[in-house]
């Protein structure tokens, strides 16, 4: 038996390189004669500025330029495909879209003389009173048109007939607050210009966009621009799309002839990025006595900006989850004065937390277990597209949880449970996200003289693994050991990757990785059976095995070559570059199960147990796919008890742009996390059976938290964050 | 810096009157005793893991900012600058502090232990082999702060349960979610090093 | 930041005689200064580094506990006798910041760190605390965090300090060292009202130094406790806090000092609600009378109304405990 690559839990190949010190982040790239960029952000929300007195920052020590729209080069605004989002460029006019846009860029020679420079730019507007409360202006909702990610009115079957025909019928209104991402690693430029070339270090999802944006926006060839990201400091997709800061670094650092560092500070980050818009969502489920689902209606209205209407928390489990024949997802838009949304980790949070809550209502409603109700409309196809999902084993998911938490042993009624000196609540609900339906991408594998393979794609490592399931994939394919297979990313001189986002790294850059492997093997594989000196001299191709290293004869393994016998003798390396493939999409599911302890005097919510079952198809690495899991059950901790971005509604500025005022879980928040897989192949993954799985388990944690509050307390809190002042207000 | 381009000494001069416009006020106390006060800049020396690192510094530089952009010792991060994230946690004389929160100039004479003075050649730290064994990060990038608070918190005696390490390492946020992994290495790292 | 001078003082005498100096500012453990200066709230052309000077200890005598104003706040937190004879003071420093933060922050720094209220901490927003005059934008604008007792129509703000409000309740006095000599401020007057100059925070003169903190031993401190809510687990300053010491016979409250943090604009002494404990019985319906002194005067605003029962929560929790200790 040859020892399989994939499946194994091995340690992170860039694991050492962290825990020293020694991996490069962005902001430590090393570049010789680097000068120091700080951004000027609006104090207003709305309006033009008047006038800019740069005098003062001009003439401090160290300061090499003071950037305005009066003075800064005019730069083409680069187009969504390169996922350049935002509408319009900051600092190429005086008018003000949103507080916190940049409005001028002091550059400097050390970075605490940019920032005192900053300090004395003095910027004069003439504000308007801006519009930033959702609430308020629900009356100008709109429909925008459709996208990549769907119809924004979705329409199957008959919804009133529906909900006509129902036994039941659940109408809840769900609320979700403005949240930030808050990679810890604040977004960062470094951009160098030698003539016409620019070298950007980024810190990016994406290194292709950013190379694309900055090609648009300073008419260079592809050749001209190089980006490199060899680590990223999280994302969760903050750094998913290409956003302004990145090419006014590098149009700064043209002007001023010197490299140019820019580090946005943690505040400039709330509004640089984008966030995950505040939702208002209304929802009506019908289900017949049995609990089948007769009809969902769900409408989601969302804040969007003046200049943007992107609508990112996608209704998608409404329409592809649950067998239900009558659907309608309305999803509407609100424009406010406020940067615009985008991606966040799993953005289709906010819509799985009304839609997997609203069902726990209903199963209250029905006197149905909520566990048995999701099992009633448990379907193999995708509802929406009616395809079948390539595998899905979300039964066995729901089963293997229950019998993990202890779901039996649960007294459906509300308050019914109790410890010492508190309430306890058990909740669940359905983990499910699409996973890839994206471009597909290329890889380079090489295989040197000495028989072992470099492979490179230019994709990224968020922290998800990249580094090391890729390596794990090419060795598999290969039939090399890990340490005869070396991966590198992050630079765009590698073949052209889809961005570390939507779930997408294992089915698009993954399946690339295979596909290149493959060919590359079957070369490796001709040279030894057309060789006259080979043990396999002869052989097909088709009889040809490989692993631990070697090439043999599948019938009769003793009959082998090792790869360094075969490429010694070839005396030259093989080099095989995959064509990009679209990437299926997938979806990849599973079963959460909470258990959460309410202080009945001071309201305050614990999370004390998680159960969470999934199946992504087969589990390249068990390591890195349960950290993802647990990662996403945290943000999930975080998403419904204590993260919300404040506005104030007369200013239009965000009050908590910082790691104090806005509460993102710490250690102690957090209980032990029980993951498991179901972890059978699918067949339809062109990356060996895996799927994407990102995103998938952060949905469903959320509503199990909230249910579980419900199942604690009677009440539900249907407005998050769930925060003590909401528990008390309801228990008093 | 170009310290050795004498007209740029000289708009260091200036640029301390275009502060004091600021503040309104001159940069100087006209007191005797300030005569030994840090003006602009001054030649500090810092020891870090071990190494006595020699620079010009303005007072105003972070001890954090010194390690990064002076030193070169990038493996301290920046997550906030406001000693809200912990990313930035080094050691000094054996205590664990947020180096955004304090000046260089401050920690003269004091031994200061960074990520890059955890291992011993190629030999990890236990701390550092078990947050590998325990997957113990993702990104990488709040990984060495909370090494080093790890290491403190090892060394203060707070690992006697997973609830006293949640406590003692809830200084150093990590937004991967890493955190039961966290704690997980927190235990065996201390089993290792008693 | 701004550019500044530095100082490293080896002498409080010294130390003090360039503080005269309006443009200096003192600097200990920095973990709150730096942040004001990084964000521009404050500005100063000289930084006097006070923390080598030899004000350090702790020690017992004569009745008292003194507390060196530049000891740290971990090092004070785990000291024997404030562990054993003023618990509530171990448990509010342990209830403050990060281990880190804990390290470097010293007992005067804690008690001078300044308000969170994000609209003083934005040079570029209103604030009356910042800018006399400039208007508050919490009173009509987002006041989740902000004061029920105690505020003013020109300031709402809260004061954050955990240790201040255990010191309050214990009854300390803040030493001091000025070029008029040393002296001594109770706590109860340590902090100034906002009325309508919010920017005026406490007793203290220009370049006054903070030398040390001395509190009482006494038995009613020895039964003492600090209950710190929330809105996460940990790291993160109080949404409210109770600092308490009750000294029962039997059921009876004979003594009784409370103390609250996150519900006015400086640590919030309440007589009423003490009075309302002494000469009871602790039980339910003295607990409730206790609260609802408590809250008598309370004037919330739109988002901080849930703080009023909340802290009454808090108070009958923490009594709870001294009834259930007994």
């Amino acid at each position: 038996m040859t020892e399989s690559q994939v499946g194994r839990p091995v340690s992170r190949v860039d694991g050492v390189a962290k825990v020293t010190g020694a991996a490069r982040y962005a902001a430590d790239a090393e570049v010789r004669g680097v000068t120091h960029a700080v951004l000027v952000m609006s104090t207003v929300a709305r309006g033009r500025v008047t006038a800019v007195d740069t005098a003062g920052a001009s003439a401090a020590p160290g300061v090499l330029g003071v950037f305005t729209h009066q003075n800064l080069a005019r730069l083409a605004l680069p187009s969504p495909a390169v996922a350049f989002l935002k509408r319009f460029l900051p600092v190429q006019d005086d008018l003000i879209r949103h507080a916190g846009q940049p409005v001028a860029i002091v550059v400097a020679d050390t970075l605490e003389r940019a920032q005192q420079a900053s300090g004395l730019v003095g910027v004069s507007y003439r504000a308007e009173p801006p519009r930033v409360v959702l609430a308020d202006d629900m009356g100008e909702a709109y429909i925008p048109p459709q996208t990549n990610d769907g119809a924004n009115d979705y329409v199957r079957g008959d919804v009133a007939a529906g909900l006509a025909a129902a036994h039941a019928v659940a109408e809840t209104t769900y609320t979700t607050p403005m949240q930030h991402h808050n990679a810890l690693e604040p977004s960062v430029t470094v951009a160098a210009w030698d003539g016409d070339r620019l070298t950007v270090h980024e810190s990016t999802q994406g290194i292709s966009n950013t190379q694309n944006a900055l090609m648009q926006a300073f008419g260079l060839a592809r050749e001209n621009v190089r980006v490199l990201s060899p680590y990223l400091g999280g994302g969760f997709g903050a750094k998913g799309p290409v956003w302004p800061h990145t090419v006014l670094t590098a149009a700064v650092a043209r002007q001023v002839g010197r490299p140019v560092k820019l580090v946005l500070t943690r505040a400039q980050a709330y509004t640089s990025n984008g966030h995950r818009a505040e939702t208002h969502q209304v929802l009506r489920v019908g289900a017949a006595r049995d609990g089948r689902l007769t009809a969902i209606q769900h409408t989601v209205t969302q804040q969007v900006s003046r200049t943007e209407d992107a609508l990112l928390n996608s209704s998608e489990p409404t329409r592809i989850l649950y067998a239900c024949p009558n659907v309608r997802s309305t999803q509407q838009a609100v424009r406010l004065d406020l940067p615009m949304g985008s991606f966040v980790r799993s953005p289709e949070t906010a819509t799985s937390h009304a839609l997997e809550s609203t069902l726990d209502e209903l199963s209250y409603t029905l006197g149905l277990d909520p566990v048995e109700l999701r099992v009633r409309n448990w379907s193999a196809t995708n509802q929406e597209s009616g395809e079948r999902h390539g595998s899905s084993y979300l039964r066995e998911c729901y089963e293997r949880g229950a019998e993990r938490f202890g779901w039996s042993r649960r007294d459906p009624r509300p308050g019914s449970m109790r410890d010492r000196d508190g309430l306890i609540g058990w909740g669940m609900a359905t983990a499910a996200h699409t996973a890839g339906g994206r471009p597909g991408s290329s890889a380079t594998v090489t295989i040197g003289v000495d028989g072992t393979a470099r492979i490179r794609s230019g994709t990224q490592d968020l922290g998800t693994g990249t580094y090391t399931v890729m390596r794990q994939l090419g060795a598999e394919v290969l039939g090399l050991r890990l340490r005869g297979v070396r991966f590198d990313l992050g630079d765009s001189a590698f073949p052209a990757a889809f961005a570390s986002a939507a779930s997408a790294t294992v089915p698009s850059v993954g399946a690339g990785v295979v596909r290149a492997a493959t060919a590359a093997r079957d070369r490796v594989i001709a040279l030894a059976v057309a060789d006259p000196d080979s043990p396999l001299h002869g052989a097909a191709p088709d009889q040809v095995s490989v692993g631990d290293g070697d090439l043999f004869l599948t019938e009769r393994p003793s009959r082998r070559v090792g790869y360094r016998q075969v490429m010694r003798r070839h005396g030259r390396l093989i080099e095989v570059t995959s064509e990009a493939v679209f990437a299926p999409m997938g979806y990849s599911v599973g079963a959460t199960f909470v258990e959460v302890h309410v202080d009945p005097v001071l309201g305050r919510v614990q999370v004390r147990r998680m159960v969470g079952v999934f199946d992504c198809g087969r589990v390249l690495n068990h390591r890195t796919a349960r950290s993802q899991a647990i990662g996403g059950a945290i943000w999930a901790i975080g998403f419904t008890l204590s993260e919300h971005t404040l506005v104030d509604p007369n200013l239009g500025r965000i009050v908590t742009p910082n790691l104090s005022g806005y509460l993102v879980p710490v250690n102690a928040d957090v209980p032990d996390i029980d993951v498991s897989f179901i972890d059978k192949p699918d067949p339809s993954s062109p990356a060996l059976g895996a799927r994407g799985f990102g995103e998938t388990p952060m949905t469903g944690v959320t509503a199990a938290i909230g249910n579980a509050v419900y199942h604690a307390t009677g009440h539900r809190i249907r407005d998050l964050p769930i925060t003590q002042d909401k528990i008390i207000a309801a228990l008093s | 810096m170009s310290e050795e381009d004498p007209t740029r000494r000289t708009v260091i001069k200036v640029g301390a009157a275009v502060a004091a416009v600021a503040t309104a006020a001159p940069a100087l106390p006209d007191v005797a005793e300030a005569k030994a006060a840090v003006t602009d800049t001054a030649r500090i020396s810092l020891k870090v893991n071990g190494v006595t690192h020699r620079q010009e510094l303005e007072a105003r530089v972070t001890l954090l900012d010194a390690l990064r952009e002076r030193i070169g010792l990038t493996g301290t991060k920046k997550g906030c600058d406001r000693g809200e994230c912990g990313a930035c946690t080094v050691l000094v004389d054996g205590r664990r502090i947020k180096s955004c929160l304090t000046l260089a100039v401050m920690q003269q004479g004091r031994e200061i232990t960074t990520v890059e003075g955890l291992a011993r050649g190629d030999a990890l730290h236990p701390v550092q082999a078990a947050f590998i064994r325990n997957d113990g990060f993702q990104c990488g990038f709040c990984t060495p702060g909370q090494l080093m608070s790890a290491v403190a918190c090892v060394h203060e005696g707070h690992t006697g349960s997973d609830d006293e390490i949640r406590e003692w390492m809830s200084g150093n946020l990590c937004r991967c979610g890493c955190y039961p992994n966290i704690v997980a290495s927190v235990r065996q790292a201390a089993k290792e090093m008693s | 930041m701004d550019a500044f001078a530095y100082t490293r003082a080896d002498q409080p005498e010294r130390a003090v005689r360039l503080a005269a100096d309006p443009r200096a500012r003192y600097i200990a453990g920095g973990t709150d200064l730096l942040n004001l200066m990084k964000d521009g709230v404050q500005r100063h052309d000289h930084l006097i580094d006070i923390s080598a000077l030899p004000l350090a200890d702790v020690r017992e005598s004569g009745g008292r506990i003194r507390l060196g104003a530049l000891s740290r706040m971990s090092d004070v937190a785990v000291h024997q006798a404030v562990r054993r004879r003023l618990p509530v003071l171990s448990q509010a420093l342990l209830a403050g910041a990060s281990p880190q933060v804990r390290n470097m922050a010293s007992l005067g720094g804690n008690l001078l760190q300044r308000t969170r209220c994000w609209y003083f901490r934005d040079p570029t927003m209103p604030c009356n605390r910042r800018e006399p005059g400039s208007g508050c934008p919490a009173l009509d604008g987002l006041n989740r965090w902000h004061a029920i007792v105690g505020g003013s129509d020109h300031c709402i703000a809260v004061h954050p300090s955990d240790l201040a409000v255990a010191l309050t309740a214990l009854d300390a006095t803040v030493r001091t060292l000025s070029a008029e000599g040393p002296r001594e401020i109770p706590m109860a007057g340590f902090y100034l009202p906002p009325g309508d100059t919010p920017h005026l925070e406490t007793a203290l003169r220009q370049g006054e130094l903070i030398t040390g903190i001395d509190v009482p031993v006494t038995e009613l401190a020895a039964g003492s406790t600090y209950l710190k809510v929330r809105d996460r687990a940990t790291f993160e300053f109080a949404v409210v806090s109770v600092a308490a010491l009750v000294r029962l016979r039997g059921e009876e409250v004979r003594e009784a000092r409370l103390a609250f943090g996150g519900i006015a604009p400086r640590p919030w002494r309440s007589e009423a609600a003490e009075q309302a404990l002494i000469g009871r019985p602790l039980n339910a319906a003295t607990i409730e009378a206790a609260g609802a002194a408590l809250v008598r005067d309370a004037r919330p605003r739109a988002h901080n109304a849930f703080k009023v029962p909340l802290v009454q929560r808090a108070l009958s929790d923490i009594l709870g405990q001294f009834g259930r200790n007994r």
